[in-house]
């Protein structure tokens, strides 16, 4: 029972990750994220997505460009380490738009990029708790062994 | 903090290894490249856990700084402790490429700079600044395994010059005459910035046929430390000769200083002439500036950026490179008065004091010289504002020399823009002086002097100028906090701030006792940054500079009314001039953290088209992902989120409104 438990879950990350892979949400460099993760600790994907979202602090106002161009390129910094490519592609575009000091497109794109942001927000969550379910599951089953 | 926690705890593992630091010296180790030790700067604590995992499992000693400045201080506790350093381009409390030229010049320590950036302009940049790689992230373990290239390569290539500079020693002279003089004109220019690199590598491998020989079975031998003294005599030398045909050999024959060797004045040229450019090129860009006034403060601390002021002036396009010699040459020709001396002392002692491998404050203190001398000789009007200027200096020595100088140094290369608007304008306005014999009599009350940490009094014409811009600090004479307000209002944590004069300016200086604090408040936030780079301790320093400006205050009161009147005078004149270019100068400082003024420019103009290319490939990438998604989803049968659906329209909308 709890070993079917795991199989399962272990199907729906992997099927959640094709599909995000598919999307376009997450690239390549999510994996190598994950390979970090297996070797130690084992919330070091969602420590990283924590961090990295906890100070999106885009400036609503756009009354400065400049300043927004730097956290833009944090938030670039961060999204393209773990991997979230479409948030990335985002902040590329809003930074375009940024130094061409287009409001309107700036605008748009801290929409876009909220919206993606939440996406990918969401879907981490989901594969975060799929896999503490599922190193729990595992757990129960190989009590000795480790995760 | 968790990276402090880190950072204490790789300090932890790499103390075991700092006792082998010192008995090797830069042996490479058997395992190489495993054990390789490197240090990752990065503001981004999520960039910074993931490249110490992916650093870790490809065998490397691994130290993590999420702030430059803790960073630079670690650097230099542990010189030789560290083969190679990661670092990030853009930070919030300093530029990475600023720490990049201080790493390079201070300890010759392979940089890699990374960027989510990766622009050509960027990475340009990036390479002109004299990094060895850039990364652009996201960064694959594929290479940072590979990073240990750079840490070899420039040991062979120390080896390699210290093994031919002895025999081809004339050949190289006659070809790096002329070499220089071509690099001057080509700096900027790719092919010269390759040989400028090379050039600049090779030089300061022979810079290290130095004056100290503490450890002669090392492969890399100490380098040349650059006085202030040592600077002026090069600056009065190149002036001497004029700065397009100053060549090492004439300046070497010039300066007639045992020891020194034409290579050591070629590498010294060199970097003189790269800060020339670099800070010409911003000096265009940048806007106007306030009067450039004279140094407060000949201190180490304050010379950093003087010196960048004086470049920027000597770069720019409104004064001709002979003007700035003939600054220098002032300068340094200039007699250093009894306080001068005791100012160049102490903080040569203090740089002594940080070890023998100690440049950082050399370079710039003696860049920095000029701005005092300057004042005088060019202005006759201010003798006394010198000496004045030389008193308060001195009461500044009681401040850390090294690091404050070189954190000047550094932030102020990212303040470039400020400061050559600042330089430009000074120059001019002393040309004018010079040129008009009567200074005004007395300076209105209103008109107050901000004293830069690099030696320029910023003439504010009015507290509202400089409270358009940041938050303002009225700075009483009577007040003993004036000074904290200067440094808590400096502070280089700020999210738009830098050790940027802007910030400096926030002091508005209403009474001639102000002028001298100003100064102080200037200094402040470079020793700060050196030390606590922390926000909350940010007052605990702020207000050991109140102390220590607090005692100063009494010797210096008539000394700085003396000056007061001096600059008041000059301010008035410079307000009429350009009171608007202040407020450009104000606003931009203030609005624009100054590491990124240069960066924006150049990216902006250079990019314009290149932004709008990518948009559109952004564009239709985005605009197409959803499309093909949302139809494989449905087919999939996943549900949907409904943010999803909201995507596909906004993202053409988006689209559209970029492809505009």
């Amino acid at each position: 029972m709890l070993g079917w438990g795991v199989d399962r879950l272990r199907a729906d990350m992997s099927r959640l990750l094709a599909i995000l892979f598919h999307q376009g949400v997450l690239d390549e460099q999510f994996l190598q994220l994950q390979q970090l993760q297996d070797e130690s600790s084992p919330n070091f994907v969602s420590e990283c997505k924590t961090d990295g979202y906890c100070d999106c602090r885009l400036d609503r106002e756009f009354s400065d460009y400049k300043k927004m161009g730097i956290h833009l390129n944090q938030f670039m910094g961060s999204s393209s380490s773990i991997g979230a490519n479409r948030v990335r592609n985002v902040c590329v575009a809003f930074r375009a738009a940024s130094e061409q000091n287009n409001r309107a497109g700036c605008l748009r794109a801290l929409e876009l990029l909220e919206h993606e942001y939440c996406y990918l927000k969401n879907k981490l969550h989901e594969l975060f708790q799929m896999e503490q379910q599922r190193v729990l599951a595992a757990g129960a089953r190989y009590p000795l062994q480790q995760h | 903090m968790a990276a402090l926690q880190r950072v204490t705890s790789s300090l932890g593992t790499s103390a075991s290894t700092y006792g082998s630091c010192k008995g090797e010296g830069v042996k490479v180790s058997d395992q190489f490249p495993a054990g390789l030790r490197v240090l990752v700067v990065d503001d981004d604590i999520t960039c910074l856990r993931l490249l110490e995992k992916m650093l870790r499992r490809c065998h490397y000693h691994v130290t993590t700084c999420s702030q430059a400045t803790a960073a630079l201080k670690l650097l230099r506790e542990r010189k030789g402790c560290f083969d190679v350093v990661l670092s990030d381009v853009h930070m919030p409390d300093m530029d990475g490429f600023k720490l990049l030229e201080l790493l390079g010049l201070e300890m010759d320590l392979p940089v890699i700079m990374m960027s989510a950036d990766g622009r050509t302009s960027a990475v340009m940049r990036g390479i002109r600044h004299g990094a060895c790689d850039y990364l652009i992230k996201p960064i694959r373990e594929e290479e940072l395994k590979n990073i240990w290239q750079h840490v070899i390569r420039k040991k062979w290539h120390d080896i390699k010059e210290q093994e031919h500079s002895g025999s081809f020693e004339d050949n190289d002279r006659h070809k790096r005459e002329n070499d220089d003089a071509e690099n001057a004109s080509s700096v900027n220019e790719g092919a010269g910035v390759l040989k400028d690199q090379k050039k600049r590598s090779i030089a300061k491998e022979e810079d290290d046929a130095e004056l100290e020989n503490d450890d002669p079975s090392a492969s890399k031998k100490p380098r040349v430390v650059w006085s202030v003294e040592l600077h002026q005599q090069f600056v009065s030398a190149v002036n001497h000769l004029g700065i397009d045909k100053a060549v090492p050999k004439r300046i070497l024959e010039l300066m007639n200083v045992p020891g020194l060797t034409r290579e050591n004045v070629a590498s010294h040229l060199q970097k003189f002439r790269l800060y020339l450019k670099r800070l010409s090129g911003v000096a265009q860009q940048g806007g106007i500036s306030n009067t450039f006034c004279g140094p407060l403060d000949s201190n180490v601390k304050l010379n950093p950026l003087g010196r960048f002021d004086i470049q920027v002036l000597a770069a720019s396009s409104q004064i001709p490179p002979q003007t700035l010699a003939a600054l220098h040459a002032e300068l340094f020709g200039r007699p250093s008065g009894s306080m001068v001396t005791t100012v160049d002392e102490p903080a040569l002692l203090q740089a002594s004091m940080q070890g023998p491998k100690c440049i950082p404050v050399e370079p710039g203190m003696a860049f920095g010289q000029p701005l005092v001398k300057c004042q005088t000789n060019m202005s006759k009007h201010f003798p006394q504002n010198v000496v004045s200027a030389e008193e308060v200096a001195s009461g500044f020595v009681a401040w850390p020399s090294n690091s404050v100088g070189t954190l000047g140094r550094g932030s102020n290369l990212g303040g470039m823009s400020s400061h050559s608007n600042m330089l430009m304008d000074l120059l001019q306005q002393q040309k004018q002086q010079q040129q008009s014999q009567q200074l005004p009599s007395l300076p209105e009350p209103s008109h107050v002097i901000n004293v830069q940490p690099s030696c320029l009094v910023v003439p504010s014409q009015t507290s509202a100028t400089f409270q358009a811009g940041n938050s303002p600090a009225s700075v009483n004479q009577n007040c003993s906090r004036s000074p904290m307000i200067d440094y808590s209002l400096l502070s280089p944590q700020s999210n738009n701030s830098s050790l940027n004069i802007g910030q400096v300016s926030n002091g508005d200086l209403k009474t001639t006792g102000v002028s001298g604090y100003s100064g102080l408040g200037s200094i402040s936030p470079l020793s700060s940054c050196s030390v606590n780079p922390d926000n909350s301790s940010q007052q605990v320093q702020s207000s050991t500079m109140t102390i220590r400006a607090a005692r100063q205050l009494p010797g210096l009161g008539p000394n700085i009314s003396n000056f007061q009147s001096s600059y008041g005078a000059k301010s008035s004149e410079v307000l009429d001039q350009g009171p608007l270019r202040n407020l450009g100068f104000v606003g931009k400082c203030t609005s624009i953290p100054s590491r990124l003024a240069v960066d924006e420019f150049e990216s902006t103009m250079n990019n314009l088209e290149h932004e709008k290319f990518y948009t559109d490939m952004n564009g239709n990438k985005v605009k197409q992902e959803p499309n093909i998604e949302f139809t494989d989803n449905t087919r999939v049968g996943i549900p949907i989120i409904p943010q999803l659906a909201q995507l596909a329209p906004t993202s053409s909308d988006l689209m559209s409104v970029f492809t505009e």
